[in-house]
């Protein structure tokens, strides 16, 4: 099977979005800004190490402290079936063990975990070490130290010490997103002992949302996004109205136009670039804030941590119209620019309406996107298609058997791009089957390929589906990704 | 997550082992008292809510343990702390001459922005014990030579005036809070654009 640019779809030469491998440099952060020479992170150790270090530590912590927490209150929620029940707890507290974000829970009420998981943290951290996490049984404590937080995961749903890591960095992003990464940290400068929760009233149902959103949203297993069908004649005269419509206004950063989770374009100042991660943060701000619906327009401070953690850009966020719920962000560095973006979202309105282009949208919004099944692929139940050069990528519609069990799809999914991923020893080609499915995952220069398949299926046959499965997404390759990275 | 109202304090208590620091916590928080002593191993935490002056107060109590041995625990330990509380016993002397090390070293650990200001309350503990060796006067004189701490005598097995030690602590340590500046509005965000760009991280990019 070669792999040849040519038939590699949904590939193209620019792309609006920074490409990246998941879990490749998630710690790092980009910025456009002067300032930003400091180094507020803890020197991220490469994944390799990463690795040898989470399968070690079961013989590498020997606590010689023990810590107890003595409360009747924090007794309840231990004696509490439904609390300890959850499959995964996420733990937000300060570096001085302030309780700051619980999944479940009022964090004040078990203020003490909080301080043990303090203690865990700082006791590895006097000799110069850093934890990163704890295997129990089938229960992982995984921990992510940036100053000036905290963050914990435990988990007992099987997904990796990676995975449960990039989590952890996309909930540091939401706060960071909301704040900007360079006040969380002055704010501790100033005061250890501050309460964050003075500060995140709200935002809670936003990481609430996120956590809910990167467990079951194949997007944040990639990091990817997944664009709305279109036409790309279509897709090219949307990008045009919003470009001709911010033509006259100064330090527009980027437009972006997405429905349903999924974007439908993304323009952006020449030089500049959106990472797949920051995007997720702007999908999901729109998806967890039904108050954008409700209002003609919002305007909102915005920090998008891997574009610059420094500052704020300012984002005019609204749906296009009653009979369109699509929603536009027009993205800028100006905080007074609000009133000069309210009309240019008018003039995107009308130029679209003048094209057509809300009907095509709606059209692609409420029909369904086919199963394998439906264009020829019986074979085939499920598949991912992410094309690395544009970050995006594509997934028919979920169907039978998976279509009332979406968590199993997931975990097969999560598992296979683990093994695709794994620093110390990555595959390029898995196949695996198993009672139930069996899943071919191929990892190219260009793409990465998940195809979940009937578990009876011959390996020979497999392959040469997959082969006529990347001839068909080539063919609408112009419909299924945004192939061209318009700028202002 | 947190409505503007709800405060949580972290309460960090110190002094030698057996003057009766989890017994005091054991008190406060579970009205208990145990004559039998168990060393504390590392720390405890502890959990209570208190009202102070209308407002829902968490005192998330930190109670550490005296022995030196487990002093590794210290350095992160005890910072962004409210308040430290200090615990010596009135009937042995050496409790208290500890006293001024047990609150050098937590300065210099937690290195609060402003030590001359940071509350402290001393706790002298088990005044139903005799004979007793260090008088109120003398504490009382310690206390006023470190910027007027304030003092309570109290008896972890009687609960004589555990309660009272802990609201003052509360309160001490909700004062210094709400003294906060306005964190949130000291400086500006605004992003410059600049002609550098921001793509990083890109090897595979470019389809070529």
């Amino acid at each position: 099977m070669a792999t040849n640019i040519e038939i590699e779809p949904g590939a193209a030469l620019e792309s609006a979005l920074v490409t990246t491998d998941s879990y490749e440099n998630f710690e790092q952060m980009s910025s456009s800004l002067e300032e930003i020479k400091n180094s507020n992170f803890i020197p991220s150790t490469t994944t390799d190490e990463f690795l040898d270090n989470c399968n070690n530590l079961d013989n590498d912590i020997h606590l010689n402290c023990s810590i107890t927490s003595t409360n009747s209150k924090d007794e309840e929620y231990l004696q509490d079936e439904e609390w300890l029940s959850k499959p995964k707890h996420v733990f937000v507290l300060s570096s001085a063990g302030k309780p700051i974000y619980s999944r479940f829970g009022n964090e004040d009420r078990f203020a003490s975990y909080f301080g043990i998981m303090q203690a865990l943290v700082s006791f590895v951290q006097a000799d110069d070490d850093s934890i990163r996490s704890i295997h129990a049984g089938d229960t992982k404590f995984v921990f992510l130290f940036k100053e000036p937080l905290i963050l914990v995961a435990v988990s007992k749903t099987g997904e990796c010490t990676l995975q449960l890591t990039a989590q952890l960095n996309y909930v540091f992003n939401q706060i960071a997103s909301t704040l900007t990464l360079s006040r969380l940290v002055k704010i501790y400068e100033q005061r250890r002992n501050y309460d964050l929760r003075r500060l995140l009233t709200g935002v809670d149902r936003f990481i609430d949302h996120l956590l809910d959103f990167s467990e079951n949203e194949p997007a944040f297993t990639l990091g990817a996004v997944q664009c709305l069908p279109l036409s790309s004649s279509i897709r090219d005269t949307i990008s045009a109205a919003i470009i001709q419509s911010c033509s006259k206004i100064k330090n527009v950063v980027f437009g972006i136009l997405l429905a349903k989770n999924q974007l439908i374009t993304l323009v952006r100042m020449k030089k500049y670039y959106i990472h797949p991660h920051d995007l997720h943060l702007i999908f999901n701000l729109v998806q967890a804030s039904e108050s954008f619906k409700t209002v003609e327009s919002c305007w909102a401070p915005i920090c998008l941590p891997r574009f610059d953690s420094s500052g704020f850009l300012y984002g005019h966020v609204s749906y296009l119209a009653e009979d369109c719920q699509a929603c536009l962000i027009l993205l800028t560095v100006e905080g007074d620019a609000f009133s000069s973006l309210s009309e240019a979202k008018q003039r995107v309105v009308e130029r679209l309406r003048r094209g057509s282009c809300l009907e095509a949208i709606n059209e692609s919004l409420s029909s369904r996107e086919e199963t394998c099944m439906e264009v020829g692929f019986p074979e085939v139940r499920h598949y991912l298609y992410k094309s690395k050069s544009t970050a995006q990528f594509y997934q028919p519609h979920i169907s039978a058997p998976y279509s009332s069990n979406h968590k199993r799809l997931m975990n097969i999914y999560k598992r296979a791009h683990y093994k695709l991923h794994c620093p110390t020893r990555p595959l390029k080609l898995l196949f695996e089957r198993t009672p139930q499915d069996a899943i071919l995952a191929w990892d190219t220069r260009g793409f990465e390929l998940y195809a979940v398949l009937e578990p009876l299926i011959e390996t020979s046959s497999a392959i040469s589906t997959v082969g006529r499965l990347l001839n068909w997404i080539k063919k609408r390759e112009d419909k299924l990704f945004h192939l061209n990275a318009p700028t202002f | 997550m947190a409505t503007r109202k709800k405060v949580l304090l972290k309460v960090i208590i110190l002094g030698d082992s057996g003057v009766g620091k989890t017994s005091l916590m054991n008190q406060y928080v579970n009205k208990k008292f145990s004559n039998q002593y168990k060393a504390t191993i590392g720390a405890d935490f502890l959990t209570k809510e208190v009202i102070v002056d209308d407002r829902i107060v968490t005192l998330q109590i930190w109670d550490t343990a005296g022995q030196e041995r487990f002093q590794s625990l210290g350095v992160a330990f005890y910072r962004g702390a409210d308040c430290c509380v200090l615990v010596f016993d009135v009937t042995a002397p050496n409790t208290f001459k500890s006293l001024d090390s047990w609150r050098d070293e937590f300065l210099i650990q937690a290195s609060p922005r402003e030590p001359a200001d940071f509350p402290f309350v001393l706790l002298g503990n088990k005044v139903d014990l005799e004979p007793r060796a260090i008088s109120t006067k003398r504490a009382q004189q310690w206390c006023q030579s470190k910027n007027n701490i304030p003092y309570f005598e109290t008896s972890a097995k009687e609960a004589l005036n555990v309660e009272q030690a802990f609201q003052s602590i509360a309160r001490n340590a909700l004062t210094q809070q709400s003294q906060s500046v306005d964190l949130y509005n000291e400086f500006p965000d605004q992003i410059k654009l600049t002609n550098t760009t921001n793509r990083n991280s890109n090897g595979d990019s470019c389809a070529c």
